[in-house]
């Protein structure tokens, strides 16, 4: 694993622009950046990342398998209990799941370590499936990698089949919420593979969905809807009002109810519990384990449910204490221990790994000049060289 | 899918109506039209003529509604359906089937408080009249006796709908973090490495 310097592709901002790839740059600086490449070799692909991503898939589901049998579980998760039944089903009737990502700490030498699994609204789809194939394509053509470069990336025919392996026969709603720019569009790329795999798709903001005295979920047409892709985290979902029409109706919703027992953080906690020493996985513990407390430094602290990194603090080898604030933490924090990002010409760089219908599909590698990866990190391409 | 939901809803009203139903029948009046009910001696032309009047009105709010008129075809027959006065949330066009018939009460049994109702015919049983709330009427026309659930006065059937019940704690979270006016996305990517 290394980072190459590397020539752009000159026009590359007009043709994100064309492609519709509007968030190509954040705040005024590059969020997708293609003056590098990570280059990785195949056996770094295929067993630092690809098989773990497997195995670390299956040891998930048996999480699962416990968690949907033992009432303490969901509790130390902070699920509500109104739910419980409802996710226990979605379990049992092997409600299938589209998709998810692993982020893994990993220098291209030492096992990869699992930071966290984004395993119910991951984004950055669209840029890993589909924007960054582009490049690899271009970039050979216009001799600024050498031909022989491969891609870790076989993200949209796994999207469009996981889409045919549904069996969806009606119509296919799909919802983010308003104003949230990179949400919808990794929703838009999303319907686009539900065409592709012959589906009928239909778009709605989530504020737009409606809910009838049955207590049915309508679409602005007031049609039934009977299949959701929601890019809206279920612990935000469970305590909305319109819930009961979630709930209390035969309504197929992507990803699962299950997937709320992998999106928490907990589930690092309890994948130690079950697989400690794992070589791919990190010490972690919920805050009232006694064992968390013989963590001094070198650890981070994580709320059980946080998007965009708010409310972690992290305590370093040295003592020091780095946190964001946020509105998160009520339901409990775990403590997880601290596997710093390798840096590569002073870029800290975070391996994500797809998953879809649980196979491992696709890399996304993002980097930032600070230790902590953030939604303004760079979006670097990579390859596999040998 | 329109028509399950509609069935559902028919049995639920119907089974809270049985304890009624088999207690009692009436006798009414089926007709295909107004022509056919002036036809016959048991009720005046005046009454057949207002009967008529008030079943067509009811039409509107009693009817199955279809956002769709190729789902309400599926249902009711090709070129059986019309468009309904209502509008969808959205401002889309609302379908109906036609009224093929009407069920009015006999003042001789004492059906005076009856509300004239319109009656219908769905492909999967077209030899009989069906209510609005889709319950079985007869297959034959003139003077009948039904159960009293069926003249009960069926259901509004445009359906009300409630928006905004989801997203509250993305509004919350998205006012709190927002710091350039624009939140970009709730699917995490940070990672904390270190």
């Amino acid at each position: 694993m290394r980072r190459q310097i590397i020539k752009e592709r000159e026009d590359w901002k007009s043709q994100a622009e064309a492609l519709g790839f509007n968030f190509h740059s954040m705040y005024g600086a590059a969020y997708w950046f293609e003056a590098a490449c990570y280059q990785f070799t195949l056996r770094q692909i295929e067993d630092d990342i690809e098989d773990p991503c497997n195995e670390l898939e299956q040891m998930c589901f048996e999480i699962v398998d416990q968690a949907i049998k033992k009432e303490e579980m969901l509790i130390k998760l902070s699920i509500p209990e109104s739910f419980w039944d409802y996710i226990r089903n979605s379990w049992m009737q092997k409600e299938k799941n589209l998709y998810g990502r692993f982020d893994f700490s990993y220098n291209g030498k030492s096992p990869a370590k699992l930071l966290e699994y984004n395993a119910d609204t991951p984004t950055a789809l669209y840029e890993s499936a589909v924007f960054q194939w582009i490049w690899l394509e271009q970039a050979i053509e216009a001799n600024i990698i050498p031909s022989g470069c491969d891609q870790f990336n076989s993200l949209h025919e796994r999207l469009v089949e996981a889409f045919k392996n549904f069996g969806i026969n009606s119509k296919l709603h799909l919802t983010s919420c308003k104003g949230f720019e990179e949400d919808e569009a990794t929703v838009r790329y999303l319907e686009e593979c539900a065409i592709q795999a012959g589906i009928e798709t239909n778009f709605i903001y989530l504020e737009d969905i409606g809910q009838d005295d049955a207590g049915a979920l309508v679409d602005l047409d007031d049609e039934d809807i009977s299949t959701l892709f929601k890019l809206y985290p279920w612990e935000w979902l469970v305590k909305d009002e319109f819930s009961t029409g979630v709930r209390n109706t035969e309504i197929q919703v992507i990803e699962p109810a299950w997937k709320m027992i992998l999106s928490n953080k907990g589930l690092l906690a309890l994948l130690w519990d079950n697989f400690e020493n794992h070589p791919n996985l990190l010490p972690a513990f919920f805050t009232q384990d006694p064992r968390a407390a013989d963590f001094t430094k070198g650890y981070v602290k994580k709320p059980l449910f946080s998007r965009e990194g708010a409310n972690v603090e992290i305590f370093s080898c040295d003592g020091l204490r780095d946190a964001v604030g946020g509105p998160y933490g009520e339901e409990g924090y775990i403590i997880q221990a601290l596997e710093p990002l390798p840096v590569f010409q002073s870029n800290h760089t975070v391996v994500g790994a797809w998953m879809v219908a649980s196979q491992a599909s696709g890399l996304c590698l993002r980097e930032d000049d600070t230790p902590i990866t953030k939604d303004t990190s760079r979006f670097v391409p990579h390859v596999i060289l040998d | 899918m329109k028509r399950t939901r509609i069935l559902k809803l028919s049995i639920m009203s119907a089974s809270a109506l049985t304890l009624i139903a088999c207690e009692r029948s009436q006798e009414v009046g089926v007709f295909e039209s107004l022509e056919q009910c002036s036809n016959q001696s048991v009720f005046s032309k005046e009454e057949c003529s207002k009967s008529e009047r008030l079943a067509r009105s009811e039409h509107i709010r009693v009817s199955p509604k279809y956002s769709s008129v190729t789902d309400c075809e599926r249902d009711f027959g090709v070129d059986k359906c019309e468009m309904a006065p209502q509008r969808t949330t959205a401002g889309g066009s609302v379908f109906m089937p036609m009224m093929m018939g009407y069920m009015m009460g006999s003042m001789l049994s004492g059906g005076r408080g009856m509300m004239p109702q319109p009656l219908y015919r769905s492909m999967d049983d077209v030899r009989n009249f069906r209510t609005g709330d889709n319950q079985k009427v007869s297959s034959k026309t003139g003077i009948t006796r039904v159960s009293k659930g069926l003249t009960r006065t069926p259901s509004t059937k445009t359906r009300t709908i409630r928006r905004g019940g989801f997203g509250a704690a993305a509004r919350s979270v998205g006012a709190r973090f927002s710091t350039a006016g624009k939140f970009r996305r709730f699917g995490g990517f940070r990672s904390f490495g270190g």
